[in-house]
């Protein structure tokens, strides 16, 4: 029977995953990087290049959630952008900081609420639905706002704390990266929510037919992913004081897309966890820190890591091949 | 080798991972002959003439076209070679034209449609066909299409053409002007091959008939040889089946309540009016070809069918007048149903057994954040294994590891912990080794004698006769017969079922 082996082979007792390939490679760069860049080891390097993936590991937690039911939200960076851009645009009409920001949060979750519903109801393919709703939720955005780069206010303590705090030496943006991520792995291990949402990303069909509720399954996904975006968010306007807007037209999504792919989580759902996303993260963070320190451009840096998504995409199709009735769905 | 023939078979065996689907069958397709194939579903029919056209390789024996020993690659070489096959389900490009489809594969550089378009209006008016060439294929109904196809095998200059059940599909009309098309063919030395269910149209259409049974060729020869009671008899008369079914006379169990009453259900063109009801304690067999809405009546009343083709009729659980629009409130009431195509609808593949089985028994709990323990999963694992004697590998084998029976058990068990009143079995031993068909068949048993209402669907009249206490024979969306066991027989069934 035809169907999704096992990722990988074996070497003596040693399963050789994704996720086991991608530390290994994480290490090798590591040291390699120490051995050949001056500052690379230092402490206040090692905690910068933890500061700087911060957000992008909290959005590729939140797009791990995802595809490991099977599908993909492209929103997540407009999301993150336009939640926080909201919070300061409400704050700005002097309306308390914290309130403006559950208001910018709710308006999260009711974009993800009708992602969720465009993907699990009306049933439009996710890369389609949620490139289009990113989009859209951009240029309204960019409509109500005046201005490309929105500051927060200053001297909000938690925030403050946010961007400059630290426990016990581990700055307060990593450890909010480490929360959403530890929440995440109990969510999806040891709930029941979790355990259906592992079910309908490896068969949807099954999933329906035993009588999950997949639809609030995948809607609930989606309004779960667009808050972590929020969170992200947060976490980012903690770090340099403001939002810009523009971010929504870097390649930041594309990057969080490739930490997902890379760490191991399978584009054909039900499977991976938050440790795959752990991984490709370092890697991630390692290899962007590594490249600026060798002064690469902004363009070079995109063209090595898109070659990477692509043979990482490329690995994946052909360690969690696809059968026919999956590659029909149109998803992708 | 005779001249007379122009494919033979010779000893030849096909097997899908060792399960022979024909096994040692010798066939001689003669010239210019119309050569009707007969036999149950699941015979070996499909695959024996696939292998003529290039579908599928021998696993053993010998392939002789025109003579020489042959082994067909791709579809593509047999068409080359003069083979050609038109499926059920037509291959044509519907967003193209006729003449397009065509001369598919043969563009020019520069295409010109024009050009093409009278090519093909003189080569189709030549075959006397009357399809308008740049008529878009999508439009076209299923003779038409069909009149496409048969164009395109004779555009390739195909000495053989291959039908797959051509006529399930049409009208009267089009049937007589279809089987004037072949006599055509014939005059043009053209040998054919049909598959067919109607055995009124290979009686009257076919020079030769052959029919095949499990995987074998049980009669062959002259069509004026045959009668309608002898290709019934050859086509269900069997000795295999009987050993593994067990021809133990038992008598029918009795009606318990009615746990389902349809009436008059409709639904697309697949279900028509139909009406039945289902007792408690019992089995219900629901015997039907494929294609007959079997299926399709189960999954209306379990509510798996999606989108809004639902034309009326009434469905009562337990007197309840009940519309289900997605499977998850049909489960909660007690209805479940096992799929047909278990790898499609039925098992999480990278899950392990344990954890499938999970999966059914956390269906019903409402509280999204509850905690799930592993060690349940294992001790569902155990718990099930025992009660259906699950041939487990380890507990951390993923479903996909696992046989086809042993998936088969999973599904089923998946759905028997989700207690259910009403358990709807579709084709319940489809790909499932020898063994495992008669502990599924034991598992039905005893549930209809714990009280369960219990419908088997199967296209296989023995595993009908084996299980059922009371038999529906379906055909064309509708039931069109109800017997007890004790008035069944395999061929009053079948004359049911194809009449």
């Amino acid at each position: 029977m035809a169907g999704r082996g096992k990722p990988g082979g074996r070497i003596g007792s040693v399963q050789i995953s994704q996720e086991l390939v991608v530390i290994a490679i994480s290490v090798i760069l590591f040291a390699v990087f120490s051995a050949t860049l001056n500052n690379f080891l230092s402490q206040g390097n090692v905690i910068a290049i933890l500061k700087n993936v911060s957000i992008l590991g909290t959005l590729a937690v939140g797009m791990g959630f995802i595809v490991v039911g099977r599908g993909i939200d492209l929103t997540m960076v407009a999301v993150m952008v336009v939640g926080v851009a909201f919070s300061i645009w409400v704050s700005s009409w002097g309306v308390d900081f914290t309130l403006a920001v559950i208001c910018g949060a709710l308006l999260a979750a009711a974009i993800g609420l009708f992602t969720g519903i465009m993907v699990a109801v009306a049933e439009i393919p996710p890369i389609f639905a949620t490139l289009a709703i990113a989009s859209s939720v951009y240029g309204s955005g960019r409509i109500v706002f005046a201005s490309d780069v929105l500051y927060a206010p200053p001297n909000i303590a938690w925030l403050k704390f946010v961007g400059n705090g630290s426990v016990f030496g581990i700055p307060m943006s990593v450890v909010m990266f480490a929360c959403v991520a530890a929440l995440m792995a109990f969510f999806l291990r040891k709930t029941r929510f979790g355990r259906l949402v592992y079910a309908t990303g490896d068969n949807p069909n099954a999933a329906r037919t035993t009588g999950l509720p997949t639809r609030p399954i995948i809607v609930t996904q989606y309004v779960i992913s667009a808050l972590i975006a929020f969170t992200a968010g947060i976490i980012m306007t903690g770090l340099v004081t403001g939002i810009d807007t523009r971010l929504y037209n870097s390649s930041l999504i594309y990057d969080v897309l490739l930490v997902v792919v890379l760490g191991g989580i399978g584009l054909s759902g039900g499977q991976g966890g938050v440790r795959n996303v752990i991984a490709g993260t370092i890697l991630v963070g390692i290899l962007t820190n590594g490249m600026t320190i060798l002064n690469f451009s902004y363009t070079s840096q995109n063209l090595i890591k898109s070659v990477i998504l692509l043979s990482a995409l490329a690995i994946d199709a052909i360690i969690n091949p696809r059968d026919e009735q999956t590659s029909q769905s149109g998803d992708i | 080798m005779s001249d007379a023939n122009i494919i033979e078979l010779r000893a030849a065996t096909k097997a899908f991972s060792r399960i022979p689907a024909f096994k040692n069958v010798d066939f001689d397709l003669h010239r210019g002959e119309i050569h009707a194939l007969l036999g149950e579903n699941g015979a070996g029919k499909s695959t024996l003439t696939k292998v003529m056209a290039g579908v599928f390789k021998l696993t053993e024996g010998k392939l002789l076209f025109d003579g020489k020993e042959v082994s067909f690659a791709t579809p593509a070489e047999a068409l080359r070679a003069g083979i050609a096959m038109v499926f059920q389900e037509t291959n044509l490009v519907p967003a193209m034209t006729v003449a397009q489809n065509l001369y598919l594969g043969e563009e020019k550089m520069f295409n010109r449609l024009r050009g093409l378009h009278i090519q093909a209006r003189q080569f189709l008016a030549g075959m006397g066909f009357q399809v308008d060439p740049t008529a878009q294929v999508s439009t076209l109904g299923a003779a038409h299409k069909q009149m496409v196809e048969i164009a395109r095998a004779v555009h390739h200059k195909a000495r053989v053409i291959i039908f797959d059940e051509p006529t399930a599909t049409l009208t009267p009309e089009e049937k007589r002007h279809f089987f004037n098309l072949l006599q055509r063919l014939v005059k043009e030395g053209i040998a054919i091959i049909f598959i067919t269910h109607a055995l009124e149209e290979a009686l009257a259409v076919a020079n030769r008939i052959t029919v095949m049974r499990d995987g074998e060729i049980v009669a062959s020869g002259d069509a004026k040889g045959f009668t309608r009671a002898s290709i019934v008899q050859a086509m269900v008369g069997r000795t295999l089946t009987e050993t593994l079914h067990g021809d133990v006379k038992r008598s029918a169990r009795p009606y318990g309540d009615k746990v389902l009453s349809v009436e008059n259900l409709s639904c697309a063109g697949l279900v028509r009016n139909s009406s039945f009801s289902v007792f408690s304690g019992q089995v219900t067999g629901m015997f039907g070809l494929v294609g007959a809405g079997r299926t399709e009546m189960a999954k209306v009343v379990a509510g798996l069918l999606k989108r809004n083709i639902f034309h009326g009729g009434e469905i009562r659980l337990l007197g309840k007048s009940v519309r289900y629009r997605v499977p998850r409130p049909a489960v909660r009431d007690g209805i479940v149903y096992v799929t047909e195509d278990r790898k499609v609808d039925g098992f999480f593949e990278t899950m392990t057994a344990g954890e499938n089985l999970q999966i059914g028994e956390l269906t019903d709990k409402s509280n999204p954040v509850a905690m799930v323990s592993m060690a349940r999963a294992k001790e569902l694992a155990k718990e099930w294994g025992e009660r259906l004697r699950l041939k487990q590998i380890s507990d951390r084998a993923k479903m996909i590891e696992l046989s086809g029976g042993n998936q088969q058990k999973v599904v089923i068990a998946k759905s028997l912990i989700q207690q259910p009143k009403l358990v709807i079995f579709d084709e319940p031993t489809r790909g499932v080794d020898v063994g495992a068909i008669v502990e599924i068949h034991q598992l039905i048993s005893e549930l209809a004698d714990q009280g369960m209402a219990v419908v088997v669907i199967s296209s296989y009249l023995p595993e009908i006769l084996a299980v059922s206490d009371r038999i529906l024979v379906v055909k064309r969306g509708r039931v069109v017969e109800e017997m007890m066991l004790s008035d069944a027989s395999e061929e009053r069934v079948m004359f049911a079922a194809v009449h």
